[in-house]
C-alpha cells in the first residue's frame, strides 16, 4: 500500500476521534496522541481495504516510536 | 389441565377459525387418534392454519406430540427426529412421511416438543406440556385482547401465544404470515382490531423502519410484551412515547428455564428485589450467572434451578443483562468491553435504530469491537461514524468505542425474531 494512503488512513482515525491530523513523520506517536488502539484499528482498516489478513511482525511492532516508523510497519506489512 | 377456551378466534392469513372448528377439522382429516398409538409424532405442516389444526388435536387425544413447518425438514433434521424415535407426518396428506418410528418406552403421553435452534442452529427438541407451557394460569382475569403473532411455527414464544389463545377466554389471535412479515403486520395494523403484541426489540425495530408511522402509532395497543433477546432501555422509551397509554413489559423466558422474569416498570434489567428466597419463581444470581427455579421449566437440578447460561451484571438496584456466558466480552488489551452495553447506548442515540457489536481480531490489542448499525434516516456514511464516533467516546471507555462501522439498510432478523 502507497505510504500516502497509510497516512490517510490514519489520519482517517485521528480525525474521527476529534484529533489533529498527524503532518510530520519524524513526531512520536505519543506525542501525535496516536496511540495502540487507534494502531490496531488502522490495522483493520488496511486489512478491510485489501480484502485480506496481514501478518504483522510482533518484534518491529515492539520498537514503533514514531509516525515514520508506523508507515515504514505498514508499508513492509501490505508489500 | 384447563379448559380449552373454544369460542376464541384466530386469523390466519387466508380465513378465520376459532379451536372447535379447527379441532372437527382435524378429526375429519386424521379420524381416530388410535392410528398414533405408540408413536412420539410430530405434524409436519404447510400454514399457520394447519399448525393450530394439529395443535388442538394432539391436546385433544393426548399425544406424545409436536409440530413444524414443512421448510425446516431436512434430511439432516429428519435424522435428529427419528434418532429421537419420533414419527413425522404429513398433516395435508394424513400419512407417515419416511419410516415410522416405535417410541416404545419413550413414550409419553401429554408431551408437547418445543423446537429451538437455538444460537447453534441446530435443531433441538425441548419437552415440555401443556401444564409448562401454559404460563398464564397464573394470572386470574385478563382483559379481552385480540394479538398479534408473530412467532415461528413450533418455537417457545409460538407456543406461548398459542396456550394463551387455548386456554384463555377472550384472547383472540391474528397471525402473522411468515412469508412477509412486515407486510402481514401492516394488514393487521390497518383492522384496528390488534390490541395487544408479543414480541422481540428486533421485531419492533424493523416494524418502525418498514411500515408508516402514523399507522403504528394509531394502533390501539394496550399490552405490549418483549422478550427473546435483551431489552434495553432505548426500545422500552421508544415504545412508551408512541403508546403512553400500553402496559409494555419486558419478560426473561428460555426454552428450558420457562417463562421466569416479568418486569413492568419501564427499566431495562430487572429489580434486585426479585432475588428475594420467598418468590414462588426463584431468582439467584452466582458470579454473575442467573438460575431460575420455576414450575414451567423444563429441567432443573436436584435442588429446582435451572442454569439458564445468561450473565447478568448488578448496578444499583438493577440486574441488567450482559448476553450468553462464554459469549459476552471482548477482551482488548487486557480489557473487558461488553456487547449489550455497547449497543445499549448507540441505540439510544436518536439516529440509531439497531446496532450489533461484535469482536474483530486485531494485532496489538488482540481484539477490538466493530459495529453494525442501521440509521433511523439515510446519512452520509463517513459523518455518521464520525458521530457516533464522538458520542461513544463521551459516554463509552475508550476500548469500548468501536473502531470499524457498517451502515445497513435494514435490520437483519432471523426467523426468531432476533438479531
Amino acid at each position: 500500500m502507497e505510504r500516502q494512503e497509510i497516512l490517510d488512513t490514519m489520519n482517517l482515525v485521528m480525525t474521527n476521534k476529534g484529533r489533529e491530523p498527524i503532518t510530520e513523520e519524524a513526531v512520536a506517536t505519543r506525542d501525535a496522541n496516536f496511540r495502540s488502539l487507534d494502531f490496531s484499528e488502522v490495522a483493520l482498516r488496511i486489512e478491510t481495504k485489501l480484502g485480506r489478513e496481514l501478518t504483522f511482525d510482533a518484534a518491529a511492532m515492539r520498537n514503533i516510536e514514531t509516525v515514520k516508523d508506523v508507515l515504514d510497519f505498514f508499508e513492509k506489512a501490505t508489500a | 389441565m384447563p379448559d380449552v377456551a373454544h369460542s376464541n378466534a384466530i386469523t390466519f392469513p387466508d380465513g378465520q377459525a376459532n379451536w372447535a372448528a379447527l379441532l372437527a377439522t382435524g378429526d375429519a382429516r386424521l379420524g381416530a387418534p388410535d392410528r398414533f398409538d405408540g408413536q412420539r409424532v410430530v405434524f409436519v405442516v404447510d400454514t399457520m392454519q394447519e399448525a393450530f389444526g394439529a395443535i388442538i388435536y394432539g391436546l385433544t387425544h393426548g399425544l406424545d406430540y409436536g409440530v413444524v413447518e414443512r421448510h425446516r425438514v431436512s434430511p439432516e433434521v429428519a435424522g435428529r427426529f427419528a434418532e429421537n424415535h419420533v414419527t413425522l407426518f404429513d398433516w395435508a396428506g394424513a400419512r407417515v412421511m419416511g419410516d415410522a418410528q416405535d417410541a416404545g418406552d419413550m413414550l409419553e403421553p401429554g408431551r408437547v416438543t418445543v423446537l429451538t435452534s437455538g444460537t447453534t442452529g441446530l435443531l433441538k427438541l425441548i419437552p415440555h406440556s401443556w401444564e409448562t407451557l401454559n404460563t398464564f394460569d397464573r394470572v386470574a382475569e385478563l382483559p379481552e385482547n385480540t394479538w398479534f403473532l408473530p412467532y415461528q411455527i413450533g418455537s417457545y414464544a409460538w407456543f406461548q401465544m398459542v396456550a394463551l389463545g387455548l386456554f384463555k377466554p377472550g384472547q383472540n389471535l391474528i397471525c402473522g404470515d411468515f412469508n412477509d412479515l412486515a407486510a402481514s403486520f401492516e394488514a393487521a395494523l390497518r383492522t384496528g382490531q390488534i390490541t395487544a403484541i408479543s414480541s422481540t426489540p428486533t421485531f419492533w425495530r424493523h416494524a418502525l423502519m418498514n411500515i408508516d408511522f402514523d399507522l403504528i402509532r394509531s394502533a390501539p395497543l394496550t399490552s405490549i410484551s418483549m422478550g427473546g433477546e435483551i431489552v434495553d432501555q432505548a426500545i422500552l422509551d421508544e415504545l412508551g412515547g408512541i403508546f403512553p397509554a400500553a402496559r409494555i413489559r419486558h419478560i426473561y423466558a428460555s426454552s428450558e428455564a420457562g417463562a421466569a422474569i416479568v418486569v413492568t416498570d419501564g427499566k431495562a434489567g430487572f429489580d434486585v428485589k426479585l432475588t428475594d428466597p420467598s418468590r414462588a419463581i426463584g431468582v439467584k444470581v452466582e458470579e454473575n450467572r442467573l438460575y431460575i427455579r420455576s414450575p414451567y421449566s423444563n429441567k432443573a437440578d436436584a435442588a429446582g434451578w435451572v442454569d439458564t447460561g445468561d450473565i447478568v451484571e448488578r448496578r444499583g438496584d438493577r440486574f441488567l443483562f450482559c448476553g450468553r456466558a462464554g459469549n459476552t466480552m471482548i477482551n482488548v488489551g487486557g480489557q473487558k468491553a461488553f456487547p449489550p452495553d455497547i449497543e445499549a447506548y448507540l441505540n439510544a442515540h436518536p439516529n440509531v435504530l439497531w446496532s450489533q457489536v461484535t469482536a474483530r481480531r486485531a494485532p496489538l490489542m488482540g481484539n477490538l469491537p466493530v459495529a453494525k448499525v442501521v440509521l433511523t434516516k439515510d446519512a452520509d456514511k463517513a459523518t455518521a461514524e464520525r458521530d457516533l464516533t464522538e458520542y461513544c467516546s463521551k459516554g463509552l471507555a475508550e476500548y469500548a468505542v468501536p473502531r470499524m462501522w457498517e451502515f445497513l439498510d435494514s435490520i437483519p432478523m432471523r426467523a426468531s425474531l432476533k438479531s
